[in-house]
């Protein structure tokens, strides 16, 4: 291969590998939980209230993937104080489990775990802090969370800021910041991209020019790249043929065009566009042409095995 | 007797309350005698019957009048009904893919392969989306609506379907419509411009013959494709990931059966289910709104904008070009992906002006290229919108 395709070739490659590994985020890659704890209410005295009307302290558990998590099986771990752990396992069987995608589950924390499955076999300490740890039935770590002591008051929770973000934040202080349970801890309210592109880029022009230059980007790249596939091909089929017909000088191959299409294939291509073209077939030809079919016997497609034979009468 | 009369009497009159008579309105008649011209486009005139004879009875059976408090579930936007579950394929997003599958089975990309440069127009026609998106932000459509209705212009019905359906699923009916209607009219929109905007002297250059493409270009031409393309947009996945897949199918060469059933009878299967789908979302209720009249008329002028960009930018192009190595301007117009209307409007009009002309195989060239750009192009809405 000469030296300049060999040069093509290694250009496009570390090109495609190199934009191809710059680009690469190594922190996002890692293996991450679809479930993590997203708010925590402690001190549950006026707020949400479960099912019997008893209001407590609640775990909120959200999905943060985009397809369905199951949490049957998995473990929630309290630890108000160090050595003293209370684990709740989830129980399995409870389709309510399932966890739809970016959808919230609350456990709430009274300590009677009779009550039914969401409800768990501790309560929250109200005056220390709560380590919470969130485990897979494999006992490995999902996702922790300590909530710390004295910072929240009566009513307020200890959130993420938004949905799985990894800022946390005591909400329920201000009526800007509510506690949000089984429900977003922001809520959005409007379409921030559309907003941004209806704030700055009212014409459209901002989305015309941006957009076209990405269509041409990666056409052009796409272009280039087979530009260069092509010349390769090109150098390959010319080396072939002069291998095939026994020519060895480079000047005597090109005078004999090896490697390139002939003229007569695409005289032919050419001759069956002009028959379709004109092609009208309201007068045929009535010409016959008898072709012998010939199929080979396959016992897949012998009507010996697939048909019933009729019973012989004895 | 007497009672048993009015029984009668009254049973008939409820029924009459159930039938089209009762309950048609002028939208209803309206709607239906849309759907006959669409039919009559298809099987008089050959406007892409395989589109306009689905979609034309679409129209009929969606607007056949009923009575909508009965709860009869006959009506596609009724929750549980035949029609509303066949609805799903479009509604969620699913027929386009598989069309794409079927369109990557049956496509050649050996011209494009050939002469790489053809890549361009197909990118250069993706104005007439952009184009459109402007005027709609100017006539007060929202950004994500306006994006919807733009990617009319990439003349392509299973991307325009796939983009509305998350962009703007209420406007989805006409934006549907209205691209596979200008896909049809394609032979009339485009030869006018495409005559407008040439001279005499361009409408005759003849390109060079393209040269045969290897076995092993064609099979890296899919692998490539994706990976580059959907490296840069990863939301036109759904799309190109189908489009190259079903390509591979049939230039690997030894998953013929595979190849055949994406181009045969998946596509048509899923070609019936979309076009009556979309046919009969149509009903006049919903459809017959000033939004409707507004997307059918930028429609249009995303197709007008589209071929002119693509014949424009092809003229532009042969300034920087050999002489040797120009391209006829007449292929242009087949950057939009009406796959493969646009390539033989090329090839019918060079064939007016110079019989010896065969433009159909460099034609070939931008009009997949336009699949290529139009699937990035509703992936780049997508990413910015959403």
């Amino acid at each position: 291969m000469n030296n300049s395709i060999r040069k093509y070739i290694y250009i496009c490659m570390s090109v495609f590998l190199g934009l191809t590994f710059a680009s690469c985020n190594s922190s996002d890659s890692k293996g991450e939980s679809k479930l993590v704890i997203n708010e925590v209410l402690v001190n549950n005295v006026a707020n949400f209230q479960d099912d019997y009307g008893q209001h407590s302290g609640w775990i909120e558990i959200f999905n943060k993937s985009y397809g369905s998590a199951n949490l049957a099986g998995c473990y929630i771990k309290v630890s108000s104080q160090a050595g003293d752990t209370s684990s709740y396992f989830i129980p399995k069987g409870d389709v309510l489990t399932v966890v739809k995608p970016r959808q919230h589950t609350l456990f709430w924390a009274d300590g009677q775990p009779n009550r039914g499955t969401f409800h768990i076999n501790c309560v929250l300490d109200t005056i220390g802090s709560n380590w919470i740890g969130l485990y897979d039935s494999g006992k490995k770590l999902l996702d922790s969370i300590t909530v710390p002591a004295k910072t929240l008051g009566r009513d307020m929770s200890w959130a993420r800021v938004s949905d799985a973000a990894n800022e946390w934040e005591a909400k329920g202080k201000e009526e800007s910041s509510y506690v949000t349970p089984s429900t977003n801890n922001q809520t959005l309210d409007k379409n921030v991209k559309m907003d941004k592109f209806q704030e700055h880029d009212k014409n459209g022009f901002g989305m015309a020019i941006s957009a076209m230059c990405v269509v041409f980007s990666g056409l052009i790249i796409l272009y280039i790249l087979f530009k260069n596939i092509g010349k390769v091909s090109i150098y390959l089929s010319k080396r072939n043929a002069m291998k095939a017909k026994g020519v060895t000088c480079e000047k005597e191959a090109k005078e004999k065009k090896l490697g390139e299409a002939q003229g007569e294939v695409i005289a032919a291509i050419s001759m069956a566009l002009h028959e379709l073209q004109n092609g009208d077939h309201d007068y045929e030809e009535t010409v016959l042409t008898i072709t012998r079919v010939k199929r080979s016997y396959s016992p897949w497609s012998s009507k010996i095995y697939s048909l019933r034979e009729t019973p012989n009468r004895k | 007797m007497g009672d048993f009369i009015s029984f009668l009497s009254q049973n008939l009159a409820d029924f009459w309350t159930y039938t089209g008579f009762a309950n048609a309105t002028p939208g209803h008649i309206i709607m239906i005698l849309i759907g006959l011209v669409f039919i009559y486009l298809a099987i008089a005139k050959e406007f892409e019957p395989m589109l306009l004879i689905p979609i034309g009875f679409g129209i009929l059976i969606g607007n056949i009048p009923f009575n909508m408090e009965a709860g009869l579930q006959v009506g596609i936007y009724e929750e549980g009904s035949v029609l509303n579950i066949l609805y799903g394929g479009v509604k969620s997003g699913w027929y386009p893919p598989l069309i794409f599958l079927g369109i990557g089975a049956m496509t050649d990309f050996s011209a494009l392969i050939s002469n790489p440069k053809l890549l361009l127009i197909g990118a250069a026609a993706q104005f007439g989306i952009f184009g459109a998106y402007m005027i709609a932000l100017a006539m007060g459509f929202d950004p994500m609506q306006a994006a919807a209705i733009g990617i009319i212009g990439g003349a392509d019905g299973p991307t325009a379907i796939f983009l509305s359906s998350k962009l703007a699923p209420n406007l989805m009916g006409a934006i549907a419509v209205s691209a596979y209607s200008y896909m049809a009219l394609v032979p009339v929109i485009q030869p006018p411009i495409m005559r407008l905007l040439t001279g005499k002297k361009e409408r005759l250059i003849k390109m060079k013959a393209p040269r045969a493409v290897s076995h092993t270009e064609k099979v890296i031409f899919p692998i490539v494709g994706l990976l580059l393309t959907c490296f840069l947009v990863p939301s036109g996945l759904p799309l190109l990931g189908m489009l190259f897949f079903g390509n591979l199918l049939k230039e690997s060469g030894v998953t013929r059966r595979l190849a055949e059933t994406a181009r045969g009878p998946l596509i048509d299967t899923i070609t019936i289910l979309l076009g009556v789908t979309v046919g009969a979302s149509t009903q006049a209720s919903e459809f017959l709104t000033l939004d409707s009249v507004k997307i059918f008329a930028l429609g249009a002028l995303s197709f007008v904008i589209a071929t002119a960009s693509g014949v424009l930018f092809v003229k532009l192009f042969n300034l920087f070009l050999r002489k040797d190595n120009k391209i006829n301007p007449l292929i242009g117009n087949s950057g939009v992906s009406a796959v493969p209307d646009s390539a033989r409007i090329s090839q019918t009009v060079g064939l007016e002006y110079d019989p010896t002309n065969y433009l159909l195989m460099h034609a070939m060239g931008p009009n997949v290229a336009g699949v290529i750009g139009s699937a990035v192009a509703a992936g780049i809405l997508l990413g910015f919108l959403i």
